[in-house]
């Protein structure tokens, strides 16, 4: 019990504790540890959770596999993913580079003919690059294999010193040259960009046939919900600039006439309000040749502006202050030890 | 020339219509490069994890660079012979001479590396517990940033924020009475929203009606976002169906098509026999 | 009339996939065959825009790539815009990166700056790249940046890089920029970092976050916002740059269009269909 719960709250009051309220407490060792350690061995521990659900995924489809369950012959890509990205990022880092020094300087012409024919630059920028040719000059492009590199700096070796570098373990993860990579950066733009990024583009198309099929204006608060979202969505984008100011005018008038309909008994009326309005707006639009920005306050931009800015702030305003405050009372519950639930079950 | 590149560009096209291939149906192509995402995924994070904090920051704690430390004792001896043996199976993770970084040893950096080592124990059902002690620290002190940081940014600042400048102009003041109203009801539809009586009831009501424009605003965003990677996707596919990427989108795209016409004929036919079986 | 009426109830409830072609080609089509759309800038990106501008010349920058592969499109050519103006106008950038993808990223964006503006690393602009740990990162670079980043994505040792020399903590630096998409990101530099040792920052941030961060906008804890794709278009417009976001407005347009489209034709088919019920209902 007291391993198993007792320590844990400990840690947990201590640690909520210090992180607070050690600003407080005028000793160099307390504040060292606030300012620099304690945020490091969050970093660190957080780290290690990552690990945890990189192993746990791991488990899960290798059961899944020995189990034979249900598509477990896909589990085996996701193995083979995992192994492929933890084998490009440990073991193989799949990035060379070559260097050439004291390059002939009447030949350096010839050599940078053969360098842009490598890299696919241009012989123009190689040669402004090699200001001096005895200088160090890398090559921009990274070699997956040794052999590979190996195979061209024999070529360039007539023209100057050449020497192979592998690109320094944990810089290797983003290391580019030109339009190459390791292999690390390698998996990034051709195995996750385009899977991460698809995925969340396929979501557009679900968020438009929703927008068909469940947006219904079945309420005030449904209409003023979805009144606000149109706005929105076409004063944001260039073309809103074009749609009439005096034509939203008229539709205006219309939903303040469905509005009001069921208040007033006389149809006539509702249709008179309705005419009427619709008639002041056309005759705007028409002494003012139709211009799409007048009247003012109807103009898409303008009105897309002022929800914004007003009502739009407000409510998430009071969003924000509503989530704080539960954040911050659950944070001096799990401060003080009174929240346990991050402890589970017995 | 056929290079890594060229294969990555046909593979990522074969991916991202692999995962479009969705819209028509759930299908082998999408499940096959769904489950390559949750692998890669998951090596990619432990990976970059690893390398930006784990080993320069902890590692490099433990065992910095040998040129900054003094290594007579027979103790500090011992302790980088540890780190020597690890260098034999590891000598990228483990470089020679110690760890360039950090100036000195820091001992207490044990204490996160167990912890860490205890969550890793969760995957160990007997002694699974012990991950609590590090998730403790997480809980801990994500609750004190988390206290002070929401109160402050959050709370005060936006009550700061919320009041009128009757300096401004009529407009800014009218819009600066908006906003007071709209926060403070539509806080209260937060707190109060079982009394939907009397006044308090209204109050909410309008408070409601502001929650209502701002997740239509929300929504709004919504759809403009998800357009734009819609587009961004789109991009890169026109970009790869042209000639200097042999039109890999349309050769990809169209044995596709005809790969997936065949699956789905042969469900239905399979389907078919089964009701008449 | 009547059959016609049928149809358009039917309509309401048509199979997805068509809505999914039709919007594929509302998006499709204006990006084989663009046209030129001018845009106008929103007073909140022009207030991105004065913030950047008020800085005088040869200011520390921090540049905070929090995004990746799946929100480029909408981040990345606001990365590009705000890099472009910060190197143009003679500011120095520290690149670091709350989320891993934002090493790759800001890797991308800085090398193509590199390029545009001839700069030299190390004395133009540093990457010192991820670090993991979320708000104890921002907490981090609040107190003490050296502990936390001992050496850049290159691999070279901090105190070898000329232009890291007087920066230890975020006190040093004269503005922040937060290139977010969600957590951690823009909330976390306000609550942890900018608020708390009064920096001025500026977000560029994903359509979705908006509503999120507008509160900070308003109450001026963050200086003006770019809202995703479209806001990074305006200040392409801004600084006088036509990047990748500019040509996309017209597909962002007309898919909008599109969009609204369906709501107000799904309500008609609403409309008519409860009608249509409640005289059936009647006539039984």
């Amino acid at each position: 019990m007291l391993m198993k719960r007792q320590i844990p709250l400990l840690i947990v009051i201590v640690v909520g504790l210090i992180t607070l309220f050690g600003h407080f407490i005028a000793n160099e060792g307390v504040q060292n540890f606030v300012d620099n350690d304690s945020t490091q061995w969050y970093d660190i521990i957080a780290s290690f959770a990552i690990f945890l659900g990189g192993l746990n995924l791991l488990k899960l489809q290798l059961l899944k596999i020995y189990k034979k369950q249900k598509n477990w012959q896909y589990s085996i890509l996701a193995v083979v993913g995992f192994f492929f990205a933890i084998t490009v990022g440990f073991f193989f880092r799949g990035a060379n580079t070559i260097s050439v020094t004291g390059i002939n300087a009447e030949k350096v012409e010839q050599a940078a003919e053969m360098i842009a024919e490598e890299t696919g630059e241009s012989t123009s920028s190689i040669l402004s690059s090699i200001s001096d040719p005895s200088a160090d000059y890398e090559l921009q492009k990274i070699y997956k294999t040794h052999g590979g590199a190996e195979d061209f700096s024999q070529k360039l070796e007539a023209y100057g010193e050449t020497q192979i570098e592998p690109i320094e373990w944990g810089a290797h993860l983003s290391a580019t040259r030109g339009e190459t990579g390791s292999l690390f950066n390698w998996m990034f733009v051709y195995i996750f960009t385009p899977l991460s990024a698809t995925m969340f583009a396929l979501l557009a198309f679900f968020v438009a046939s929703a927008s068909y099929r469940a947006f219904r204006i079945r309420n005030f608060e449904a209409t003023l919900l979805l009144v606000a979202g149109i706005i929105l969505m076409l004063g944001r984008v260039p073309i809103g600039e074009y749609i009439p100011a005096w034509l939203i005018g008229v539709f205006f008038v219309m939903g303040l006439g469905a509005l009001l309909a069921p208040f007033i008994k006389n149809r006539k009326i509702t249709l008179g309000i309705v005419a009427i309005g619709s008639l002041i707006f056309l005759i705007i639009g028409f002494t003012n040749g139709w211009n799409p920005a007048i009247p003012g306050f109807f103009h898409l931009p303008v009105m897309q502006e002022w929800i914004f800015q007003v009502p739009t702030t407000a409510g998430a305003r009071a969003i924000m202050i509503g989530i704080g405050l539960g954040i911050v009372g659950t944070s001096f519950r799990i401060i003080i030890g009174i929240e346990r639930s991050f402890l589970g079950e017995q | 020339m056929f290079t890594i590149e060229v294969f990555g560009t046909w593979f990522a096209v074969f991916l991202t219509l692999a995962i479009f291939s969705y819209l028509y149906d759930d299908n082998p192509f999408y499940k096959a490069a769904e489950y390559i995402f949750v692998g890669v995924s998951a090596g990619y994070w432990t990976v970059t994890f690893f390398w930006t904090q784990v080993q320069p920051n902890l590692f490099g704690r433990l065992w910095p660079s040998l040129e900054t430390v003094n290594a007579d004792s027979i103790f500090i001896k011992i302790w980088y012979g540890i780190y020597n043996i690890f260098g034999i199976f590891l000598t990228g993770i483990f470089p020679k001479g110690g760890i360039v970084g950090h100036p000195e040893i820091r001992f207490i950096y044990i204490i996160p590396l167990i912890l860490g080592i205890f969550m890793l124990l969760r995957l160990v059902p007997s002694v699974g517990w012990l991950a609590r002690w590090a998730l403790a620290y997480i809980v801990g002190m994500a609750a004190g940033l988390r206290f002070y940081g929401f109160l402050n940014s959050d709370i005060m600042n936006q009550i700061k924020a919320t009041v009128v400048d009757f300096s401004g102009s009529w407009v800014s003041i009218l819009n600066g009475v908006i906003i007071i109203i709209g926060t403070l009801t539509g806080l209260l539809y937060f707190f109060f929203s079982r009394e939907q009586t009397g006044v308090l009831g209204k109050l909410s009501k309008v408070g409601i009606y502001f929650l209502m424009i701002s997740f239509g605003a929300s929504f709004g965003f919504a759809v403009m976002g998800r357009i734009s990677l819609l587009i961004g996707r789109f991009n890169d596919l026109i970009e790869f169906s042209s000639s200097s990427h042999n039109y890999a989108t349309f050769w990809l795209l169209a044995i596709m098509i005809i790969v997936l016409g065949a699956w789905a004929f042969q469900k239905k036919s399979e389907s078919g026999e089964e009701v008449t079986n | 009339m009547k059959q016609f009426l049928n149809i358009i109830i039917k309509l309401g409830s048509i199979d997805r996939r068509y809505i999914f072609i039709l919007v594929g080609l509302s998006v499709l089509i204006p990006l084989i065959r663009p046209i030129d759309i001018p845009i106008r800038a929103t007073s909140q990106s022009q207030d991105v825009f004065n913030a950047l501008d008020a800085l005088t010349p040869n200011s520390k920058v921090l540049v905070s790539f929090e995004y990746g592969p799946s929100t480029k499109p909408e981040i990345h050519p606001m990365s590009m815009g705000i890099l472009r103006k910060l190197f143009s106008d003679g500011h120095k950038v520290y690149a670091t990166a709350l989320w891993p993808d934002g090493i790759f990223m800001s890797v991308e964006a800085l090398n193509q700056t590199e390029e545009e503006f001839s700069l030299e690393y190390g004395v133009d602009y540093v990457n010192l790249g991820f670090r993991p740990g979320n708000e104890a990162v921002v907490k981090g670079v609040a107190a003490d940046i050296r502990t936390l980043y001992t050496s850049d994505t290159r691999g070279n040792h901090i105190d070898d890089i000329s232009m890291m020399d007087g920066i230890n903590n975020i006190n040093d630096f004269d503005f922040v920029f937060s290139l977010s998409a969600g957590y951690p990101g823009t909330k976390e530099w306000v609550q942890y970092a900018c608020d708390p040792h009064d920096i001025p920052m500026s977000t560029g941030c994903t359509s979705i976050q908006v509503t999120e961060v507008l509160p900070y906008v308003e109450a001026g804890q963050v200086k003006g916002i770019l809202a995703g794709m479209p806001g990074a278009a305006e200040f392409e417009k801004l600084v006088n740059i036509p990047g990748e976001a500019t040509g996309m407005m017209a597909a962002q347009s007309f898919a909008h269009l599109v969009i609204v489209a369906f709501i107000i034709f799904g309500n008609i088919t609403y409309f008519l269909k409860r009608r249509s019920d409640k005289k059936n209902l009647g006539e039984k």
